[in-house]
């Protein structure tokens, strides 16, 4: 820990008799890190902040799917990232087991859909437009799809729904999935070299926003119920004929236990609440200025110090 | 040869290797040769072995590779349990024995020396010397005092530092007396102790091997291929053939009476005027004339005598007391190869 | 049909192996023929849903039982805590966590300066470079920390799988009963997907460090059993004999005769314990192993190559170098020191060791550097490495020929090949795995081969189980006409196959995690891609076992073939090959474990095969799915261990090879 932080507990520390709650436990709070770059940064900002609110925080590296499991036993204390389109599945099949319970959302919206990187759109410029994508198609045909274009798509447990959306728009795309994130980024990469069009599934908040400048493809408005009644959206036969929401939550999670152990510290995790650029900005110190997440947090929590003071107790 | 109780005695012995010899043994017929037992999927090891070693003796055990001489000894310290019969040492029947007993028994009474020395590769030699002796619980100091004292016994002080590996075949050997030697047992089994020796170390060993018996008087059971070497060493000798013991007397009598064919071919190409002694000759109702042999000098260091002299009939005494004579002509038999 | 209706019921004592194989392989020629023809009723091609048995829900409720009512869970959970003290321990003395005895980091200086020390009087010069310039190098390239974090935990896990493997291996030579219950267990252990022990781990072992090391133990331990058993079997019986006329008690003859005596082969046991688990480094950074893994599994995750090959290269070292020295420690015999040596000669090492590490660790105190490289101050070359790495792939021809290579290999070969495969009806194909194990190995085999099969069947994954075998005979078959040649080459020189095996041992210990961007990058997200990334790995077996199969035919026979005025290839085809075939049958049987393990892995890339259902299962939802199809992969490669090891047994003893 460096200086500031220091200072900055001991400050904290001297605050400290007017909050009269500080009964919580000694026991570290674990938080988990996963493997992509805001996650890390945003746990290890929060664990920061429960330090100088006198808990003791380890972190734990774990898959961002099993980790669900390991907050129901209690192994894991929170969860600072659920998306809804990614882990919206394990993390609903976690509170029906119970154990785990939702602390809210943050600010910040994710989204989740067809996505291409800049340079696609010098070879096909009627993007963003989704009838425009079809009409280039070919540009985006591999040895394996023969003419009709390659769509590449997350992996199968994200569940996507790529391969439906082909059908219910009749789009000449083929959809391949691909086997985790890093699969979609190589894929970006390689075709970064020779600024080949592609496009494929995307997210945000992403550190790949600042690698690659890219675009979500506009499909037609997200509409409530349109992965349930197919009247609803454009084609009145189908399921899935819309766009994703372009404003999917992203929820904090906790060991149902937290609250009764370490009370101010479930106190603090309630009024967390981190926007979009916040996250972007998190990502960032960490995929351009290469730093390392530790101190990636210590920068972000001096240079946010408006944002987070208010959510000590 | 003294009277007292065997230190050894085994009765109608049995060791059948095999896939399970104790059912086979129980089922076999009366009288089955070795080779119908091979037959049967089984191989004996020691065969209906009755013999007996006496406190001080030393007996010595011939046989081709593979006759059971090995097995044999390790019935009697039972390395192996036998399949049959029954074998004491020193009046216990050694079947019967404990873990603990057993333990004890080789602590304190056995001593065996291996065919190929058994050393254990991660202990210098003075480790290994002193094995036995830890395995007493001795303290390191004692133990170690004993152990230079053997070593410097077999000739390889100055090495006590080196590993197995950093000796030749003879030296290792020569370890693997020591180790034996280190808890000074009463009974003491030596399988092929000399094979790996030159023979000027041999016959050194020997020698050695000789005084220290007529100073410790220990009960050995020896094994070895060299008749030259049984001659020298054996109060008796057994002879094996096929897990069983064809013939077990004194070096003389197996020369002058072979009791099975196999024994005749066995010795036959030894210098018997080398073997036979004057108070084998002896007969003891017989008188003779002048100057008396010593009941233990061998035909052949009579030659001389024999051939020149013309009596008929030649005293014998042993340590100046007369036990007889001896015929002339039996003894020129035994020199020149003719019947005895 | 009407072949198997004569032949099978009919005393199949009368028909030879061979006979009966090529029946089986008739009859799944016709039902494959019948089925090309569209005769073929649907429920012989593939197993209706309808009588698919629910394994799934038994095993979870199976599983739910041992976990809660038999009370294995707070069983676990009680030795977990024992566990993380100690992880706990080795973490502060390592990586400085505040956690007891608190006297930690140990200052890299001082641990290079050991490792330097250690290697010297292991090795020579060469060992003590590769020790104090591995710890140099983990230390400039700023991954100090993370490194001995990974250590800390395998400081723990290593001895661990040592100490069980070593008990386990005692209690299978001593009982014979432990020996038969052991054996299939491990070969299951063995076999069984990375990916099926993850959620267990997790549960009994709470994710963390603590769940990471005892996967690390439980998958680092066969070999160790294996190795003690072989040891202690080989001891001499005279050594044994003479312990006991020694007068030894039982527990003085095991550790006094026993063990010592086995010395080398617990010994390599202890290489591959090390071995073992550094190749789990990054696989357990999915359930919370710290350290090297999940920084790379961080770095791949945001398209770092440049850190992430850094990464792999320190994990290469460290590997390399518990490698050597542990080898070096396995041939090092105890040397004797002449008499009057003075103490401090006879521990000369010892003491100089310990001087270093002190000096460093005082010194440390003054200059920070000697402590700890900070962020900045190291010199990591990410950024440039993946210029390099973006470079490289743009090359002209290298485009040209993945281009080539992904637009042949995959839509002329490979696609075809699945959907034949895929197109084979279910009975015919298990006949033709029972056919294969019949023709190689004998009937116990085939037994195996068809209840394992049919198992597979009846779990409902067929087709997925089909893509997974397509994936694996393709890159074993591909590693096979690459590694093969390379390995006949290399065994024909020293040099040579010393330097083709150091790149074996190299390829073999590089997270294969780093393989996969490359791979992708290469050929896109094809099977292609897949099939390259096993291949990478598969082909490291087959090419050390040809060259240790063709180095070891006795001269004699090359003599004797020379004398007879063969030529080079004649020597090779007729006499250095047969002799060597049965070394190399071991070789591809592991490259098709291998493959097995890297199919799984693979699912990263993005396939349709058990795999991708395995990584579904991840979210712990569905215990009973990630089981059953664990199983299926485990039944699968079982077969072909099974056959092709019965088939090398065999070809050894006609050979009087053993
Ligand atoms: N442990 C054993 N298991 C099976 N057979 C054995 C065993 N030990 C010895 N034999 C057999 O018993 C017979 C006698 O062996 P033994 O070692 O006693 O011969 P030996 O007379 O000492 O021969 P050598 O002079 O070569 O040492 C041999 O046929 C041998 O194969
Ligand atoms: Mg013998």
């Amino acid at each position: 820990m460096n200086k500031f932080t220091t200072a900055l507990t001991a400050g904290v520390l001297a605050l400290a008799p007017l909050s009269a709650i500080a009964a919580d436990s000694d026991d570290p709070i674990v938080i988990p890190i996963h493997n992509w770059s805001s996650q890390i940064v945003m746990s290890n900002v929060v664990g920061q902040i429960l330090e100088m609110n006198g808990n003791a925080v380890e972190y734990v590296t774990t898959d961002s799917q099993a980790v669900y499991e390991s907050v129901r036993l209690g192994d894991v204390t929170l969860e600072m990232e659920v998306w809804e389109g990614a882990f919206g599945a394990s993390f609903r099949a976690a509170l029906e087991k119970g154990g785990i319970v939702d602390v809210g959302d943050h600010n910040a919206v994710t989204r989740e859909d067809w996505w291409y990187p800049m340079w696609t759109k010098d070879a096909c410029p009627g993007l963003p437009s989704w009838e425009a994508l079809n009409d280039c198609a070919s540009l985006f045909a591999t040895a394996e799809t023969g003419d009709k274009g390659r769509y590449l798509d997350g992996p199968v447990d994200w569940l996507k729904h790529g391969q439906e959306r082909v059908e219910a728009l009749g789009m000449d795309f083929v959809v391949v999935n691909a086997g985790s994130a890093a699969a979609l980024w190589a894929e970006i990469g390689a075709a970064e070299a020779d600024k080949r069009p592609i496009v494929v599934f995307n997210w945000t908040p992403n550190f790949a926003e600042a690698v690659w400048p890219g675009e979500f493809v506009e499909f037609p408005e997200w509409v409530d119920g349109c992965d349930k009644d197919p009247a609803v959206g454009p084609n009145p036969n189908a399921l899935y004929d819309c766009g994703n929401p372009a404003n999917g939550y992203m929820k904090k999670a906790a060991w149902d236990g937290m609250e009764a152990k370490w009370p101010s510290a479930y106190a603090i995790l309630e009024k967390i609440d981190f926007s979009n650029p916040q996250i972007a900005e998190m990502a960032k110190l960490v995929d351009i200025d290469e730093m390392e997440p530790t101190e990636a947090a210590e920068v972000w929590l001096e240079a946010n110090e408006d944002v987070w003071k208010g959510w000590l107790n | 040869m003294t009277a007292e109780n065997p230190v050894i005695s085994c009765k109608n012995v049995w060791k059948i290797f095999g896939p399970d010899p104790e059912a086979f043994m129980k089922t076999m017929p009366e009288g089955m040769s070795f080779e119908e037992i091979r037959a049967a999927g089984y191989i004996a090891g020691v065969k209906d072995v009755s013999i007996e070693v006496h406190k001080g003796e030393m007996l010595v055990i011939m046989g081709l590779s593979g006759s059971g001489k090995s097995t044999l000894v390790r019935c009697f310290s039972r390395l192996h349990d036998i399949t049959g019969g029954t074998i004491t040492v020193e009046g216990q029947d050694i079947m019967s024995l404990s873990e603990k007993e057993l333990i004890d028994l080789r602590r304190s009474k056995m001593g065996m020396v291996f065919q190929s020395f058994g050393l254990l590769p991660h202990r210098t030699i003075l480790e290994n010397v002193a094995f036995p002796l830890e395995m007493r619980g001795q303290d390191k100091h004692t133990r170690r005092e004993r152990a230079l004292e053997v070593i410097k016994l077999v000739g390889l002080e100055g090495r006590e530092d080196y590993f197995p590996r950093e000796l030749s075949g003879g030296q290792q050997q020569r370890v693997g007396i020591a180790r034996s030697l280190a808890i000074e047992p009463d009974i003491w089994f030596l399988d092929e102790p000399f094979s790996a020796l030159d023979p000027l170390i041999r016959k050194e060993m020997q020698d050695e091997f000789l005084r220290l018996q007529q100073m410790l008087n220990k009960t050995i059971v020896f094994i070895t291929h060299d008749f030259d070497e049984a001659l020298r060493l054996a109060d008796r000798i057994a002879i094996m053939k096929d897990g069983a013991v064809e013939q077990c007397d004194t070096p003389d009598q197996i020369v002058l009476h072979p009791a099975t064919e196999y024994v005749r071919k066995f010795t036959e190409d030894i210098d018997k005027a080398r073997v036979v002694h004057a108070g084998v000759l002896a007969q003891a109702h017989a008188s003779g004339e002048g100057e008396p042999q010593d009941a233990g000098t061998t035909v052949h260091d009579m030659a001389r005598m024999l051939v020149n002299d013309t009596r008929e009939m030649i005293p014998v005494h042993r340590a100046g007391v007369s036990i007889g004579a001896m015929s002339r002509k039996a003894a020129l038999d035994v020199l020149l190869g003719g019947d005895s | 049909m009407t072949v198997a209706s004569t032949t099978l019921p009919t005393s199949l004592r009368s028909f030879s192996n061979a006979q009966i194989a090529l029946a089986c392989v008739a009859v799944a020629l016709c039902l494959t023929i019948v089925q090309y023809l569209g005769l073929l009723p649907t429920w012989l091609h593939r197993l209706p849903e309808a009588i698919i048995p629910n394994f799934a829900a038994v095993l979870d409720a199976v599983f739910n039982f041992v976990k809660d009512d038999l009370g294995l869970l707070a069983f676990t959970r009680f030795l977990t805590e024992g566990l993380e003290w100690l992880l706990d321990f080795s973490a502060n003395i390592f990586f400085g966590k505040r956690r007891f005895p608190n006297i930690g980091p140990v200052p890299w200086t001082a641990v290079a300066a050991t490792a330097a020390v250690i290697g010297y009087y292991l090795g020579g010069w060469r060992l003590a470079l590769l020790g104090g310039g591995t710890m140099v190098w983990t230390a400039l390239i700023g991954q100090w920390e993370i490194a001995m974090q990974t250590m800390s935990v395998l400081a723990i896990a290593a001895p661990l799988a040592f100490v069980i493997g070593l008990s386990l291996g005692i209690a299978a030579w001593k009982y014979a009963w432990v020996d038969r219950v052991i054996k299939p267990v491990l070969s299951v252990l063995q076999t069984l997907p990375f990916f099926t022990y993850l959620l267990p781990a997790v549960i009994f072992f709470k994710v963390g460090p603590t769940a990471g090391a005892v996967a690390t133990t439980i998958y680092a331990i066969p070999p160790m059993i294996l190795m003690t058993t072989l040891g202690l079997k080989k001891v001499s019986p005279e050594v044994v004999e003479a312990g006991k006329m020694s007068g030894c008690t039982k527990a003085q003859m095991l550790r006094h005769v026993y063990i010592p005596s086995a010395r080398t082969e617990i010994l390599v046991g202890v290489n591959q314990v090390i071995m073992l688990s550094l190749a789990m480094v990054v696989l357990t950074a999915f359930i919370g192993m710290p350290g090297l893994g999940a920084k790379l599994l961080a770095m791949m995750g945001s398209f770092k190559l440049g850190r992430s090959f850094e990464i792999g290269v320190t994990i290469v070292l460290l590997a390399v170098m518990l490698d050597r020295m542990s080898k070096a420690w396995v041939i090092k015999l105890p040397e004797h020191f002449e008499r009057d040596t003075p103490i401090w000669q006879k521990h000369s090492m010892l003491l100089l060791g310990l001087g270093l590490f002190i000096g460093f660790t005082l010194l440390s105190l003054v200059v920070p550097f000697l402590a700890e490289v900070g962020r900045g101050q190291d010199f990591s070359q990410g950024k440039e490495l993946d210029n390099l790495i973006k470079a490289f792939l743009n090359i002209e021809w290298v485009k040209a020929t993945t281009g080539f290579l992904r637009a042949f290999l995959n839509v002329q070969v490979l696609i075809p090949f699945r959907n034949f495969m895929l197109s084979i009806p279910t009975p015919a194909f298990i006949l033709l795995v029972a056919a294969f194990a019949l023709a190689l190995a004998g009937r116990r085999e085939a037994l195996y081969a068809l209840v394992f099969f049919s198992l597979v069947a009846l779990s409902g994954w067929w087709d997925r189980a089909i893509i997974t075998l397509y994936s694996v005979i393709s890159a074993v078959s591909l590693a096979a006409l690459i590694g093969l040649p390379i390995g006949i080459l290399a065994s024909r020189s020293n040099k040579w196959s010393e330097r083709v095996l150091l790149v074996c041992d190299t390829a073999q210990t590089f997270p294969s995690f780093v393989y996969l961007i490359p791979a992708i990058m290469l050929f896109g997200i094809t099977d292609v891609a897949v099939i390259f990334s096993i291949l990478v790995f598969a082909m490291v077996p087959l090419t050390r076992y040809t060259i240790e199969g063709l180095r070891n035919v006795p001269e004699e026979m090359t003599e004797a073939a020379d004398m007879s005025g063969a030529t080079r290839l004649q020597k090779l085809w007729s006499v250095q090959l047969p002799i060597a075939l049965p070394t190399m049958a071991v070789g591809f049987n592991q490259a098709i474990m291998f493959a097995f393990f890297m199919v799984i892995i693979a699912a990263f890339i993005g396939t349709q095969d058990l795999g991708q259902e395995l990584q579904r299962t991840l979210a712990g939802t569905d215990l009973g799915k990630n089981f059953v199809l664990g199983i299926c992969v485990s039944l699968m490669a079982l077969t072909f261990d099974l056959t092709i090891m019965k088939w090398a047994a065999d070809k050894k003893r006609m050979l009087g090879l053993q």
